[in-house]
């Protein structure tokens, strides 16, 4: 295999990794918020539930949570899964998303609630002596200042999603890194490793760069 | 700046990995010609994935034909076993770094004779289609269409990407999946994912005993010979390795080893003199 064809093989398992990567965020990172109002809500049967959630999500390997998500209902119900199809994509796929974007999603409720718990009481109580329904304080107020705190903890979650895409390999999922250890392999080489160590790098410094850009257009202040 | 700064460490990263790999090997080879001194460690480098050469067994402890094959070869030599379990995909970079003496762990000779220093072959293999009972699959042309399984850095991998071996075979199937070890790749098949799994006959055999409802097609995908790849110019070490395994088929310890493993037992190609 020349050094050419090993690169346009390993970048079109790049493409792959950024897909998965940009389709876990899209969902993950409102999921993320629809779990900490859950979690937050007065009816608390409903913020128990969210609890456990969030404890088995960080609490079990994502390899494993990946391997359930896609062989749980076939062992659980003896369905086929590797039979199904949603709007022609394999189940194996949708599996992966289920499984990143809910154990993504764990992680950034409390990143989202480490936020919204770190505003002081005395702004609740401001804007409800200037009239402030409370809606109002929390979308008006309360939103814009969290999503400007929590910027710096949600960057370091995004950048170890890009390298954690990696596991989706356990169901087959042709990214840089299953590439990489498959020509490995077969040229009996470590270079590929390095072409993917270099890929991972300028993603991660793309992600990097987009992130502080956003951080800085919020330094209304300075 | 910063851009330039990232390129320039980054090769500086790859520069030391690749000189830090020639450095330790040059200087465990001196190590292993060295072995007058105190009793030679021989490191046995293999894969705990791959029953029935090497996996972690009933009993939670690493074993199989080819870790008992190898603790008998350091007691006939007189050298200590030290068991050096690696990821299969990292094997040459345990083997170039010393970590381990050898590759042994139903590893394959043929397309990479030139890649290692080989002893004698001590088992054959060969791969074969693996499907469930109720498949309409019945040949290998019934292939066509379906998807397939195969583990990652296998002979069967190779066989089915080489094209004088059975890459025309491969251009025919809807997909080749590639899994991280045969383990999932027969979960799969058991849920309907996949289609049938190209495998070697010896890990086949050990799936198929604990699993009822799967067989191998008639046709054969290809054959091969298992055998201990030590790292390329230590010859040395490879002939003592050699002698002490026709030793231990000549005392017979090879054969009551094999028996323990019917799943490969008829696949031993080893035989004491005048017994063909």
């Amino acid at each position: 295999m020349t050094f050419p064809t090993m690169l346009m093989t390993m970048a079109s398992g790049m493409l792959r990794t950024i897909l998965l990567f940009i389709l876990t965020l899209l969902g993950s990172i409102p999921f993320g918020m629809l779990v900490v109002a859950c979690k937050k809500s007065k009816f608390k049967p409903l913020a128990w539930l969210t609890e456990i959630y969030i404890a088995i999500m960080r609490g079990t390997p994502l390899m494993l949570q990946l391997l359930v998500w896609y062989f749980g209902p076939a062992y659980l119900f003896g369905w086929k899964v590797g039979k199904f199809s949603i709007f022609g994509l394999e189940y194996r796929f949708i599996a992966l998303l289920i499984g990143f974007v809910l154990n993504y999603a764990a992680y950034f409720a409390e990143i989202y609630r480490s936020g919204i718990d770190s505003m002081p009481v005395g702004q609740y109580e401001a804007a409800e002596i200037l009239g402030y329904s409370k809606p109002q304080t929390f979308f008006g107020i309360i939103l814009p200042q969290v999503v400007k705190r929590v910027l710096p903890a949600v960057t370091n979650e995004v950048i170890t999603l890009v390298k954690d895409t990696s596991l989706a390999s356990i169901l087959t999922y042709e990214e840089v890194f299953s590439l990489a250890k498959q020509i490995s392999a077969s040229q009996t080489s470590f270079l590929p490793f390095v072409v993917a160590g270099v890929f991972y790098f300028i993603a991660n410094y793309v992600v990097a760069w987009i992130m502080k850009a956003l951080e800085k257009s919020m330094q209304y202040y300075k | 700046m910063k851009k330039i700064l990232a390129i320039g460490l980054s090769v500086l990263m790859t520069a030391f990995l690749f000189a830090g790999c020639t450095k330790q090997a040059g200087s465990t080879t001196s190590e292993a010609q060295n072995t007058s001194g105190e009793k030679f460690v021989f490191k046995h480098g293999f894969d705990l994935d791959y029953p029935p050469y090497s996996y972690r067994n009933d009993d939670g402890e690493m074993g199989g034909f080819d870790v008992e094959l190898c603790q008998a070869v350091c007691e006939y030599n007189g050298w200590d076993y030290q068991p050096v379990p690696f990821n299969w995909d990292a094997k040459d970079a345990e083997l170039s770094a010393g970590n381990c003496d050898c590759i042994w762990s139903g590893f394959t000779r043929n397309g990479r004779e030139d890649d290692y220093t080989w002893s004698i072959s001590y088992s054959d293999n060969t791969q074969m289609i693996m499907v469930p009972d109720d498949s309409d699959i019945k040949t290998l042309a019934d292939l066509e269409g379906k998807v397939v399984g195969v583990q990652t850095a296998t002979s069967a991998y190779d066989l089915l990407n080489d094209e004088e071996g059975q890459l025309e075979l491969k251009n025919t199937f809807k997909d080749l999946k590639v899994y991280d070890t045969y383990t999932i790749a027969f979960n799969d098949l058991q849920v309907g994912g996949i289609d049938a799994i190209a495998i070697d006959v010896t890990s086949g055999n050990f799936l198929m005993n604990s699993n009822k409802g799967y067989h191998f097609l008639d046709d054969v995908l290809g054959s091969e010979q298992y055998a201990i790849g030590f790292r390329k110019g230590e010859e040395e070490l490879c002939e003592q390795v050699n002698q002490a395994l026709l030793a231990l088929v000549e005392n017979g310890t090879y054969d009551q080893i094999g028996q323990k493993y019917p799943d490969i037992y008829e696949y031993l190609c080893l035989k004491p003199e005048g017994q063909e």
